[in-house]
């Protein structure tokens, strides 16, 4: 018997993406997906539109990344850059055996495969085309949330079949108040930094690229981030690394300073991917009113209602960006034990409850 | 995770070096189930490592085309299913090569495709059909054991596996020897006749030349093959011994009686009904697409899967439908149906006159 939830998830990620009759839209996923991947199937099709269907055994590319020589993860093979510049839309439905897979990748590999990637993503990477990412609950990332199968459903269905409209209205008064602001200053344990948003207008996330959405985000003037932020509460996640009390120090935009208290190695390691690296790419306001507790998926996690989190690395070129980069990392901060968020000197939210 | 069987790494570098002949800078599709992952990532391998990109196609249902999902067909608008989307056609004029890897959790999943919707992809398909069939295009089909096939093999996975790669994992040079001999009196013959229980019939290979498949295009290989003239099949073939499968439904005791290459009458003893309707599909349907003669010194019984069945040594099969234009055939049909018949019990075949194989036994 299926989850009568999954004909909801299907349809909403469906109307994330708008298609058109006759469009080809992509629809990435693993083999766990089944359920979540032949509703959305039936969903193109009753849409009149053309589903297709990628399904990988490892989202990070498994066996040919590994084994595959340099020169072939330089390029995509032009079939697949064909296939990829030729569909409309894209949908990835990510339902992980195993969160781990790819963490054995060495990051030369990955880099490569993902900077061949990039290029031919932009159009979806710039909103050109319309993409959609989303879950499916499988095992392994209720396992990592620290829940059980169910418990970890609950909590997913909770967090995308929300209420999109009021949402999406609640958040807009929230960037209209970061819109006009110049400084943002986040405090916390062990953090206070600035940046600025000069210029730069937000995003509102209510149901687009991401399901579920739930936050509000920039893309910080490059050079402006100064002073030190601590991610103490909770571990950064980046291709199947877990990286414990990650700190920054940031003066003029770039990270100067770095340490962690676990896998240490693998940060710096990424801070060196390139120059893009080391400076923010995202500062985000997490508002979903379903997530509240921390799941070790940045999906989720960057949408805790009452966080924030900074992504080290590429930008959003719609939103102003200048920043580029072969990696993005978005890390969350918790905000609502004595933290803080002050636009322009003025206190905004406090302990994650908005001052509005 | 248990370690992967060795014979896998085998089976997989057979198929990647030997069937397709992988080069560097090609691509190749491998169009599998989830369930062959032990195969499909040992392919993988082998292919980057000769420089090869692998274009993965998994897709939960296992049929014979299976990019389309059968899901997405049972509800698109018809305009759609019978043109393929635009960079699927394109991805299938510009592969390389082509490898399908069975691996069916239910060998019945294929069969709830209303026959009219089935029809239509099939047409979609059609394009590279023609390409792959077309002489130098490198293509396998194979098979990767799963619980579903051995359950209607009528075996334990274990023992379903030993049979699969005893089929498989052959000195295929020596097999190339052995049949390209029993290959060229067929070459240079005119009439075949094939005399078995409830069987007399007879057809005409003049000016056609048979190939033999020593594990290029199936895997295991293990037969040779021809199109008969198209309007040369006279008399009656009973495929009393072995129940008659194609894509996912089954026939008993099928009789096909013939007459100028036509199937005049035609019955079975279990789901006639499928029969009757499989021959009406088209013009095409009632004429014969193939004779083969199977030859696999591994395969000695029928597990109710055509590309093992069709290649046991001592049986002969009849494909009804489309012909391999690859060697000479001109039927064209959307089904290509191969039944086999038993020769060992009392069959034999002839070549104009003269008995070339009794009771599935070659005579000198």
């Amino acid at each position: 018997m299926s989850d009568p939830r999954t004909e909801d998830y299907a349809r909403l990620i469906v109307d994330c993406v708008q298609p058109e009759p006759g469009w080809n839209v992509l629809v990435r996923s693993q083999p766990l997906g089944k359920p979540l991947v032949q509703a959305v199937t039936r969903e193109l099709a009753r849409r009149g539109t053309r589903a297709l269907v990628r399904l990988r055994f490892e989202s990070a590319g498994g066996v040919f990344v590994r084994e595959a020589p340099l020169e072939l993860l330089r390029e995509l093979p032009s079939i697949d850059r064909h296939e990829v510049e030729t569909a409309d839309s894209y949908i990835a439905i990510v339902a992980p055996e195993n969160t781990r897979e790819g963490a054995d990748v060495p990051a030369e590999r990955s880099g490569l495969l993902m900077a061949a990637l990039r290029e031919v993503q932009q159009p979806f990477l710039s909103d050109e085309k319309p993409w959609t990412g989303c879950y499916w609950p499988t095992e392994a990332v209720a396992q990592d949330a620290g829940m059980t199968l169910p418990e970890f459903e609950d909590f997913l269905f909770g967090a995308v079949l929300v209420d999109w409209d009021a949402l999406a209205q609640d958040m807009q008064r929230i960037a209209e108040r970061f819109d006009r602001a110049e400084t943002v200053r986040l405090v916390g344990a062990d953090t206070d930094l600035t940046f600025s948003l000069a210029g730069r207008e937000g995003k509102v996330d209510a149901l687009g690229a991401n399901v579920p959405g739930g936050e509000v985000f920039y893309s910080p003037v490059e050079d402006s981030a100064e002073g030190v932020i601590s991610f103490s509460e909770y571990p950064a996640c980046y291709l199947g690394h877990e990286v414990t009390g990650v700190r920054f120090r940031f003066e003029g935009g770039r990270i100067v300073e770095a340490s962690a208290d676990a896998d240490e190695e693998f940060l710096l390691g990424t801070l060196d991917t390139d120059e893009g690296a080391r400076r923010l790419g995202e500062f985000g306001i997490g508002c979903n009113p379903g997530i509240q507790r921390h799941v070790k998926n940045t999906l989720f996690d960057e949408k805790i209602e009452g966080t924030v989190h900074l992504a080290i690395g590429t930008g959003f070129p719609q939103l102003g960006s200048t920043n580029r980069s072969a990696i993005h990392w978005d890390i969350v901060k918790d905000l609502r034990n004595g933290g803080r968020i002050e636009l322009d000197g003025e206190t905004v939210q406090e302990n994650g409850a908005w001052r509005l | 995770m248990a370690a992967v069987d060795p014979r896998v790494e085998e089976y997989a570098r057979l198929l990647v070096e030997r069937s397709l002949g992988v080069q560097p800078g090609w691509q190749v599709m491998v169009i599998a189930t989830p369930l062959a992952r032990p195969l499909v990532e040992e392919v993988v391998r082998q292919i980057a490592r000769v420089g090869a990109w692998p274009l993965v196609r998994l897709s939960w249902v296992d049929t014979e085309q299976v990019a389309f999902e059968t899901l997405w067909a049972s509800e698109a608008p018809d305009g759609l299913l019978e043109t393929m989307a635009p960079s699927e056609a394109q991805t299938r004029r510009d592969l390389d090569a082509w490898m399908m890897i069975q691996a069916a959790e239910n060998t019945r999943a294929g069969s709830l495709l209303a026959p009219e919707r089935r029809l239509a992809l099939r047409k979609a398909y059609a394009e590279f059909n023609e390409r792959r069939l077309r002489p130098g295009f490198p293509w396998v089909g194979c098979l990767y054991p799963t619980p579903a096939f051995a359950q209607d093999a009528g075996m334990t996975l274990a023992d379903f596996e030993d049979f699969v790669y005893g089929a498989c994992l052959l000195d295929w040079d020596a097999e190339r020897d052995r049949m390209a001999r029993h290959a060229e009196r067929f070459d240079a013959a005119e009439t075949v006749r094939i005399v078995g229980a409830g069987t007399d019939l007879t057809l005409s290979l003049d000016g056609r030349s048979g190939l033999v498949d020593d594990a290029h295009y199936n895997m295991p290989g293990g037969e040779f093959f021809y199109s008969p003239l198209e309007d040369s099949a006279e008399g009656v073939v009973e495929f009393s011994e072995f129940p008659a499968a194609y894509q996912g439904n089954v026939c008993e005791g099928v009789r096909l009686r013939f007459e100028a290459g036509e199937v005049v009458d035609a019955s079975a003893t279990g789901n006639e009904e499928f029969l009757l309707a499989a021959l009406d599909t088209d013009e095409g349907a009632r004429r014969l697409g193939e004779l083969g003669i199977g030859c696999n010194p591994g395969i000695q019984r029928h597990t109710r899967n055509t590309l093992f069945d069709e290649k046991i040594d001592g049986t002969v099969h009849l494909a009804i439908g489309s012909g391999l234009a690859f060697v000479g055939g001109e039927n064209r049909s959307a089904i290509h149906w191969d039944m086999v018949k038993e020769l060992r019990s009392g069959g034999r075949i002839e070549l104009d006159g003269e008995i070339v194989q009794e009771n599935g036994r070659w005579v000198r």
